[in-house]
């Protein structure tokens, strides 16, 4: 948890917050980041940009409660900046399941996780994005739609329908599986 | 499983399941009804709840980062630490650069306010002097 006092000194341009900051936040940033694009390299573009932004952004920032998601909005911001750039934000507006299931190399730890990430890979990009943003990094459907460009409403109609097909693919039969 | 339970049916309930199922909504009224009599729906509220849950787990499982990621946004903190220091010395400079054209500014009227003060003084001197030698005239030679 980042604290009050060490946003502080890093807007007093202190290079020692700055550095604790990155170590506290790093694996955070990152891992968003590459959930976001599916692309190691890419992620980590974001994750620097994104800290250029947090370092300038820090100054205005007053909320210490809501630093996360402040954090998270930054990394979802670049990303689709990134995204965009590359010709590939056409993918978060999809809402048709993507050919090749795309594997989230961090929930593979148990055989849960992979169900649940070969579920997510299984989702229209359109609906994987915000189920990823709103129920794995807490941000608001008002917060998610001003990131992509969509009415809050829609972000609902997509979260819901995300769900219920999280939900089904996680109770059928899951043939995939194997000895963990 | 009854398929309907007061008038609410298990397809309406299931439908809204996926937004009651969120941490700190309650299903209320009939939709509470229909759970508490209905297990399938209980089952499927609680599959939902189960998912979110895992979903918030996920937020803690870390990708493994790039090998030099972290050294490399260290050095981007120290640079932009610099960089913000850098830019605290600009702000100094330009505010020091406002203060003395402020003092210059100020300064005319300084100036102003000083000859004032000395034409006043000179004023008074001069009151005090003709006021001295009148009275020097009317009080006259001392009779010693």
């Amino acid at each position: 948890m980042v604290s009050a006092e060490l946003l502080a000194a890093c807007r007093r341009g202190d290079r020692g917050a700055f550095e604790e900051l990155v170590e506290l936040t790093h694996r955070r940033v990152y891992s968003l980041a590459y959930r976001l694009t599916n692309d190691r390299t890419e992620a980590e573009d974001v994750a620097q940009e994104a800290y250029l932004r947090m370092f300038r952004g820090l100054a205005g920032f007053r909320e210490e409660a809501r630093f996360e998601t402040w954090m998270h909005r930054i990394v979802t911001n670049c990303a689709l900046t990134m995204l965009k750039r590359r010709g590939r934000f056409g993918e978060v507006l999809a809402e048709e399941p993507p050919d090749v299931p795309v594997p989230d190399v961090a929930a593979s730890r148990t055989a849960d996780r992979d169900s649940l990430s070969r579920a997510m890979a299984g989702l229209p990009e359109g609906q994987r994005v915000v189920v990823l943003l709103k129920d794995v990094y807490g941000l608001s459907c008002r917060e998610i739609g001003e990131e992509i460009g969509i009415e809050e409403g829609a972000v609902k109609v997509r979260l819901h329908r995300a769900r219920k097909r999280l939900k089904e693919a996680l109770d059928e039969p899951d043939e995939q599986a194997g000895p963990v | 499983m009854s398929r309907t339970s007061r008038r609410v049916r298990c397809e309406d309930v299931r439908e809204i399941l996926p937004e009651y199922a969120e941490p700190g909504l309650r299903p209320a009224g009939p939709v509470e009804l229909h759970l508490a009599s209905c297990a399938g729906c209980r089952a499927d509220l609680a599959a939902y709840r189960a998912l979110l849950s895992s979903l918030e787990a996920v937020r803690d499982v870390e990708v493994p980062v790039p090998d030099g990621y972290l050294e490399r946004s260290l050095h981007l903190a120290r640079a932009e630490a610099v960089r913000g220091k850098v830019r605290s010395a600009a702000d100094l400079k330009a505010a020091s650069v406002r203060v003395g054209a402020a003092v210059r500014r100020h300064s005319t009227g300084l100036r102003y306010a000083l000859a004032g003060l000395g034409g006043a003084a000179a004023g008074a001197t001069a009151i005090a002097l003709v006021w001295w030698s009148a009275a020097r005239r009317t009080i006259g030679p001392s009779p010693l």
